[in-house]
């Protein structure tokens, strides 16, 4: 094995510390640019009186976006994101289209057709004491 | 009291005459209100005979007639019995129109309460309200939002009956009434924004002398290139001047053979000028363009629709990106098809690439700063693609938006992005690769010895040819951004996805379509990784021509790789055309 001269080590250890202060750079690069300004979308909606969400109907709001369903006095969201790359989906008779890629689902959210693989998530609706409705996304 | 009257009868005849006299009055003004009902019980002037009834006169138009005579004549027939002539709303000075019987509209006819099938009642808390004149357009900042309350609310009698374009006109006429009419301007939902409501505008005196005298000019000036052709600058012992600091970005003299148009079809030369344009065109841009959610599809409208030139400039910083995709990847073709990437210049072969990949991210970055309804879903199918990512995807994702869904951050990022941070490291590429062409010794040709040409021209000349290829290449492109305008909507907005276009930018139609066939990550991500790669190996896994086929296209050394790039691109091209026709 050949001996490292002098030289050669410090020149070994001043990369290596080149090397170390530019990771140290770069992760507070990181640290910087992931900073989010933004807060984050709404995760709870009002959905109004529930007596206004007729049985058996479907009702769309394209701000959260989903479609309420009132089963009987059940009542029940499916979001209207889609599943394989998030575009809106649009009613479609009984179900929805992607306009996206073309996905298809059927009216409880079932893919019909590809490419998307998972159903249409379906979001949890809550009747308040005061008869309202709400909606959450989380 | 009065003290003096405390005598009994004396008193009671007081009381009585009083009586009599409120009797009288009451009578007097219930016959006077018979007469003459009015709407809150107050007396009204009687008709003035001197209404002027050419003010009732269909208005007249030009042929063909502009919007804003559509408007008027829409307003005529529709709205100007309610709102008035010129906007007053139904003040008693314009029910004078209606004449003796129908000036008090709520009661009688079509509107009385016995109206017939066709009639309506008229709202009587408000009451036709004046439509110009102060304060009547104060809820309104722009065009767009007029035009959106009146296509929703208006005629008040059937609401939704007006086509999009009667509304259009309606508005425009509206604006007039008001004084604040768009001169010279259709409204439309790519300018409305951008019009104000409260004063007005005029659009710029037309672009198109201006820039066809231009064109005219340079084309001229190129004819006048192509006629001085100068033999003496062929022979470097006879150059002129001295050579200034473009000259010196040249070596003194190059071989013929590496400055045929035919073997270099220009493409590297064309794209740092169209490089250039784009810097210069988007520098202008950058004077108006505010780059908030809120703002910045209007100022988009307001280069396009009133800024003097504004529409020119952005045609130009459009097609000028546009073209630079197609003329890169035709540098590209060429490289590989006359085998001119290998060994020494593979590294900068490598270099072009990247090239080629910041210039489509600059492209999109740029795409997205439009921040209309036409970019909704490639904004969210593009981003939502990282999230695809295994393990790092859905940092990633949130790193470059600025947030866990795409919105003002996103725009602020994007928009650093595209003026800087990009076009920084692409500036820095674009010196990088040019410095590399002269070191590993200019453009691909044989080494002298196996040269049948063995001619050289000046710095002079090839600066020549340059100018002469930029001077066509600034006129047709003037030409096209006179005739294509750039794209643009509506301003992007949180609810209304119905009207946004599902379909990506040109350039990643391909990426669109691969992915209706599977799995995003594998589609979208790993395919377009997949084709970068195998370009990127070219030079470094298969076989290179020799060195006395350079110069040439189609060697036979580097078939294959000939035969992949343009099984690549013929992909790419079928996959683009597919998606044109088969969208849903």
């Amino acid at each position: 094995m050949i001996k490292p001269s002098r030289r050669d080590f410090l020149k070994i250890i001043t990369n290596a510390l080149f090397g170390l202060g530019g990771l140290l750079g770069l992760a507070g690069l990181i640290r910087f640019l992931n900073y989010k300004p933004d807060p984050g979308p709404p995760s709870e909606f009002d959905l109004g009186e529930a007596l206004y969400i007729l049985p058996n109907s479907r009702t769309i709001r394209p701000d959260i976006p989903a479609a309420i369903y009132n089963k009987s006095g059940k009542y029940s969201a499916l979001s209207l994101t889609c599943t394989h790359l998030g575009c809106t989906v649009e009613e479609d008779g009984e179900g929805f289209l992607c306009p996206c890629h073309g996905s298809r689902y059927n009216k409880d959210g079932m893919v019909l057709q590809g490419p998307a693989r998972q159903p249409l998530r379906s979001l949890r609706v809550e009747k308040t004491e005061d008869n309202t409705l709400r909606l959450y996304t989380k | 009291m009065i003290p003096t009257l405390r005598s009994g009868p004396a008193r009671s005849l007081l009381l009585f005459f009083f009586i009599i006299l409120a009797l009288g009055v009451f009578l007097f003004a219930s016959s006077e209100a018979a007469a003459s009902p009015s709407l809150q019980g107050t007396p009204t002037p009687l008709p003035t005979p001197t209404f002027a009834i050419a003010r009732l006169d269909r208005p007249e138009t030009s042929d063909p007639p502009t919007q804003l005579d559509q408007g008027a004549l829409y307003y005529w027939g529709v709205c100007m019995a309610c709102h008035g002539d010129r906007g007053q709303g139904l003040t008693d000075e314009w029910r004078d129109a209606y004449g003796e019987r129908d000036r008090n509209c709520w009661q009688s006819d079509c509107h009385g309460p016995d109206h017939p099938p066709w009639g309506f009642y008229i709202p009587k808390t408000k009451l036709a309200p004046a439509i110009a004149g102060a304060g009547a357009l104060a809820r309104y900042t722009n065009a767009f939002e007029l035009h959106a309350y009146i296509l929703e609310t208006m005629p008040w009698w059937k609401p939704g009956s007006m086509s999009t374009e009667e509304a259009w006109a309606v508005s425009n006429y509206v604006l007039k009434l008001n004084k604040a009419q768009p001169m010279g301007i259709s409204l439309s939902l790519s300018n409305a924004s951008a019009i104000p409501v409260h004063r007005s505008v005029s659009a710029p005196p037309s672009e198109k002398p201006g820039a066809l005298v231009l064109a005219l000019v340079l084309a001229l000036a190129a004819v006048g290139m192509v006629l001085q052709v100068a033999p003496r600058w062929m022979n470097a012992s006879t150059a002129p001047a001295r050579p200034n600091f473009v000259h010196h970005l040249h070596p003194p003299s190059i071989p013929a053979s590496q400055a045929r148009f035919r073997y270099t079809l220009g493409a590297g030369g064309l794209a740092v000028f169209l490089s250039l344009v784009l810097f210069v065109t988007g520098l202008l841009e950058m004077y108006f363009y505010i780059p908030s959610p809120e703002k910045a599809a209007i100022s988009v409208e307001t280069i396009t629709a009133l800024v003097p030139f504004g529409n020119l400039v952005r045609n130009l910083h459009f097609w000028s990106a546009q073209a630079l995709v197609i003329v890169m990847v035709v540098h590209l073709l060429r490289v590989v098809l006359t085998g001119a990437y290998a060994a020494p210049r593979r590294f900068n072969y490598l270099i072009g690439l990247g090239l080629l990949v910041l210039i489509l991210l600059l492209n999109f970055t740029g795409y997205v700063l439009r921040w209309d309804e036409g970019i909704r879903w490639a904004l969210v199918v593009g981003t939502n693609l990282l999230k695809s990512i295994p393990l790092i995807g859905e940092s990633f994702y949130e790193f470059l938006i600025g947030g866990s869904e795409p919105g003002g951050a996103t725009l602020t990022r994007f928009y650093a992005w595209h003026i800087f941070g990009l076009t920084s490291v692409v500036a820095i590429l674009i010196g990088w690769h040019a410095f590399r062409v002269r070191r590993d010794g200019g453009i691909a040709v044989p080494p002298p010895a196996q040269r049948t040409d063995n001619r050289r021209i000046t710095r002079f000349e090839l600066l020549r040819r340059e100018i002469l290829v930029m001077v066509i290449a600034v006129v047709l492109l003037l030409l096209v951004a006179l005739a294509l305008p750039a794209p643009i909507a509506q301003p992007l907005s949180s609810t209304s996805t119905d009207i946004s276009d599902s379909r990506a930018p040109w350039f990643f139609l391909w990426v669109q379509e691969l992915l209706k066939y599977g799995d995003p990550f594998l589609l979208g991500v790993l395919t377009p990784l997949l084709v970068v790669v195998v370009l990127g190996l070219l030079p470094y896994v298969l076989p290179k021509s020799t060195q006395a086929e350079l110069g040439r296209w189609f060697p036979r050394g580097n078939r294959l790789a000939q035969v992949l790039a343009v099984l690549i691109v013929l992909v790419i091209f079928m996959l683009t055309i597919l998606s044109l026709f088969q969208l849903p």
